[in-house]
């Protein structure tokens, strides 16, 4: 097999769920009207509309041209977002969240333990959330390829999976993974351990693909005697990253090692797409904003174990004023379920606007998963993934009224039983 | 916020905010303070818009509308408009004081795991004045807080009530042993794997346990009365008496003594249970030993909620982040506050937490978007909290004579935008900073 039969197939192996059969749309056209439209991109409309055709968004603004055929949503004067988008979750996996057993997994696939009847993916839906992004753990320097999923619960498996979605893999440093193989008696126990494992690991795969480079060309040539190297599902993921065909998110406290994972980065030629935790990273927003790296942050979240002693609650503002784009996820089925008060803080510490708050939780995250051309703001030609909201989205008081995903309702808190239309218990 | 300086203070009007530029308290506050011109959410008897607050050596010596309040000549009148005041904030549960960085173990001083029966361990022997995460808390407006061991004993030791601003921990504990928590919620069962199981490992063992320990209490008790009693008659006889025989006192037993307050209901228990068949075994358990107490999260107990109001005691609830059950709706937990609320249910609420006990109202806060109102979410936070635990003629809320804990913010105060400008514990502005600010202020001028 040539390398791009190879990788024909394996790509196949690692992208059939983005191909997922979706649902029909209960309803092909939809006007959510009298709301407070905060769009993320372009500003607030008050008593604005939203029509929504085939589950995109069709028109935004004070007035839209839909079919009298439309079913009508009147949000009475309550606000309308972006559904909310979780850039770091580890809901869903059954608690196979990490392979421990070896340092470099790149391997392990999660959507291989992804639990679509998981009730947390249903509790992150009644509190906006519309998109998650489910990771391996950070036990691992070089953790399993994460998923990315909507909050359609009730539906079957793939119906869950975010269509086109691109393929990331998760990368750990400091404390964690010297914790875990430390322990052990393993490499690594330091964070020397950690970058040595990390190096090698790449260095390994750039050999895989000399190899195969070798190999191609010789085929190319003509030579028939050649015989094709071994197939490597590890290195065939580290190839991917080194190849720039996975999001590389990387768990990461603090200062020092943001800059040395950025070193190692620029040492084998691929880009960090987002920094986890990062909690030390208004030290450095400089460099991250310089790198293009953004950050996935708690809100005030500090001081559970060493790494984290220097967490302030301002980071997320302090490195936004840097240029760093910054999001706040959950890392816990907990927090999945108030993001938006999460991002409300940092109107408090910091001063961020609310439109720059509510990007924290929608646009900034989606593009962490890179998504961002589907979902996380209120646009045209958009995913309708959008939430109405009782109270004021952005305060103490915000708590998810309506929750629409590709135009249909997935989550009515009006509605008794779990607030569910395509749910019921016991289907 | 404008600040009128009668006196030549360390405060000095920056951008608005208040910067004290001593890094200690100040010496115990003499001179009046008056906070002029804010809305005051007095807990106690409403909301008065524009209003002043007096305090005088450590404690609140008026409080009314702006028209009815005289301010003396020589106060210290700082110009609060604009700025809502209420009393500092009080957390029923939390850990502060026992842990820097859990993952550190050397830093924890949380559980004594070695017995489950623990009542002779004493938050005040371990609770750490220097912690940075004091400053980090009362910045947000706490200002006391009931601090307990960690729950992982069904009996771990017994609380204190402490004041979140103070040189040492003999002035910052004022209640040294204030109640003791009984945990009963399957958690204390020494049964995390089945090779390192032992006794209890379920709740058969738990209870029984418990029993036995209450039981030895009395009999202790009884030794001691005896003891007493017989001493009593000896010092009766003369000293010629051929009958007098000095009686010799039982062992002192720490353990079985730190139960008899309990015993003898002069301080509460805190009852802890999540599940409704819990619960029952918990409070049966302490009605056994006539025990007073008040409930302690209760989150999965919404099935049993009127005979829960028919206990009428005090539940600290939660917390609400609790997570529910898969077979509850995502709002179970949210809207138990409101629930037992209308039952008629005294409610407060607790961070449960060390590092995030800021985060105390906008708990409080967010209960009331599942149908809490307003007053009785401040309420739980502050007055019922206080009442709970026996300090209400001291604290939780804004009247003439209570310890003068008040905090300055620029808005609702169960709001996570809402900043905290000042806090004053014992009537002393608190200075307003942390580890965590000044790292702020570091980073930021680079």
């Amino acid at each position: 097999m040539n390398r791009t039969a190879t990788r024909t197939a394996l790509l196949f192996a690692l992208s059939a769920f983005t191909q997922a059969q979706q649902p029909p749309a209960a309803h092909n056209e939809v006007v959510i009207k009298n709301a407070v439209v905060m769009t993320v991109t372009h500003g607030v409309i008050q008593n604005g509309s939203v029509y929504i055709k085939d589950g995109k968004i069709a028109a935004i603004g004070k007035d839209v041209n839909a079919p009298s055929s439309a079913t009508v949503v009147d949000a009475g004067g309550k606000y309308l977002t972006p559904g909310v988008v979780d850039s770091h979750s580890h809901i869903a996996l059954d608690d196979d969240v990490n392979e421990a057993t070896s340092p470099v997994t790149p391997q392990m696939m999660m959507i291989d333990a992804f639990d679509y009847q998981d009730k947390a993916i249903y509790r992150g839906l009644a509190g906006g959330v519309t998109t998650s992004l489910l990771l391996h753990g950070s036990a691992n320097m070089i953790g399993g390829q994460a998923v990315v999923i909507k909050h359609k619960y009730g539906l079957n498996r793939d119906a869950l999976l975010f269509p086109g979605a691109p393929r990331s893999i998760k990368f750990a440093s400091g404390e964690n993974p010297k914790r875990v193989y430390g322990g052990k008696d393993q490499l690594p126990s330091t964070r020397m351990g950690n970058f040595a494992v990390q190096r090698e690991a790449l260095t390994q795969a750039q050999d895989y693909m000399r190899e195969w480079d070798e190999y191609n060309a010789k085929v190319k040539k003509g030579d028939k005697d050649v015989s094709a190297p071994k197939r490597d599902l590890k290195m065939e993921a580290l190839a991917d990253v080194l190849r720039g065909n996975l999001l590389v998110q990387i768990h990461c406290y603090r200062a020092d090692e943001l800059l040395t994972e950025m070193a190692i980065a620029k040492e084998f030629g691929y880009k960090v797409r987002a920094f986890h935790h990062a909690l030390e990273a208004y030290k450095v927003a400089d460099q991250l904003a310089a790198n293009n790296v953004a950050i996935a942050t708690f809100s005030d979240w500090w001081g559970y174990k060493q790494e984290a002693w220097d967490a302030i609650p301002w980071n997320a503002v302090m490195s936004m004023r840097k240029g760093v784009r910054v999001a706040i996820k959950s890392d816990s089925g907990d927090f999945a379920r108030r993001l938006n008060q999460e991002a409300a803080k940092s109107i408090r510490y910091g001063g961020a606007t609310d439109e720059e708050a509510l990007k924290m939780i929608t646009l900034n995250p989606a593009w962490i998963i890179g998504v961002d051309d589907k979902v996380g703001s209120i646009d045209v030609g958009k995913d309708a993934d959008l939430v109405i909201w009782d109270g004021y989205p952005l305060s103490s008081y915000g708590v998810p009224s309506k929750v629409f995903i590709d135009g249909d309702i997935y989550f009515d808190r009006s509605l008794p039983g779990f607030g569910m239309p395509h749910y019921s218990e016991g289907q | 916020m404008k600040i009128v300086e009668h006196v030549v203070g360390c405060w000095l009007p920056v951008v608005g905010l208040f910067i004290c530029g001593c890094a200690i308290l100040a010496p115990a506050q003499q001179k009046p303070i008056a906070l002029k011109g804010g809305k005051l959410l007095t807990v106690s008897h409403g909301t008065v818009e524009n209003g002043v607050l007096l305090m005088q050596n450590g404690k609140i010596t008026a409080v009314g509308a702006a028209s009815s309040i005289k301010i003396p000549k020589d106060a210290r009148v700082i110009d609060v408009t604009g700025m809502t005041v209420y009393p500092g904030l009080i957390d029923s549960e939390d850990n502060l004081g026992l842990t820097e960085i859990p993952a550190e173990r050397s830093t924890n001083d949380l559980i004594e795991a070695s017995d489950e029966i623990m009542p002779h361990m004493h938050v005040y022997d371990a609770f750490h004045a220097e912690s940075e995460l004091i400053p980090v808390t009362r910045l947000n407006g706490v200002t006391n807080a009931i601090v307990a061991p960690d729950n992982k004993d069904t009996l771990p030791g017994q609380d204190s009530f402490v004041q979140l601003a103070g040189k040492s921990t003999e002035e910052m504990v004022l209640v040294r042993d204030i109640a003791m928590p009984l945990n009963f919620t399957g958690e204390q069962r020494r049964n995390e794997s089945f090779d390192k199981q032992k006794f209890p490992s379920t709740r058969m063992g738990m209870a029984a346990q418990l029993r036995q320990s209450f039981l030895d209490a009395q009999d202790y008790a009884q030794h001691w009365a005896d003891y007493e009693k017989k001493k009593s008659e000896a010092a009766q006889k003369s000293n010629d008496d051929k009958d007098k025989k000095t009686p010799t006192p039982p062992k002192r037993d720490l353990k079985l003594e730190a139960l008899l307050p309990y015993l003898q209901g002069k301080r509460p228990i805190v009852l802890a249970a999540q599940e409704a068949n819990d619960l029952q075994t918990a409070v049966s358990l302490a009605r056994e030993f006539n025990l007073k107490f008040v409930l302690n999260h209760i989150s999965h107990s919404q099935s049993v909620l009127d005979y829960v109001a028919g206990l009428k005691v005090p539940v600290i609830v939660g917390s609400i982040y609790e997570d529910p059950k898969p077979y509850e709706r995502y709002d179970t937990v949210y809207s138990l506050p409101a629930q037992l609320y209308r039952r008629g249910v005294k409610v407060v609420f607790a961070s449960y937490e060390a590092h995030n006990v800021r985060n105390l109202p906008y708990q409080a806060g967010y209960a009331t978007a599942f149908g809490l109102p307003y007053d009785e979410a401040l309420k739980a936070i502050t007055l019922n909290a206080a009442e709970t635990w026996g300090m209400a003629d001291q604290l939780g809320s804004l009247d003439a004579g209570k310890t003068a804990n008040v905090v300055v913010a620029n808005g609702d105060p169960l709001d996570v935008r809402t900043d905290v400008k000042q806090v004053f514990i014992a009537g002393q502005d608190i200075p307003m900073t942390s580890r965590q600010t000044r790292l702020r202020d570091q980073y930021a001028a680079q």
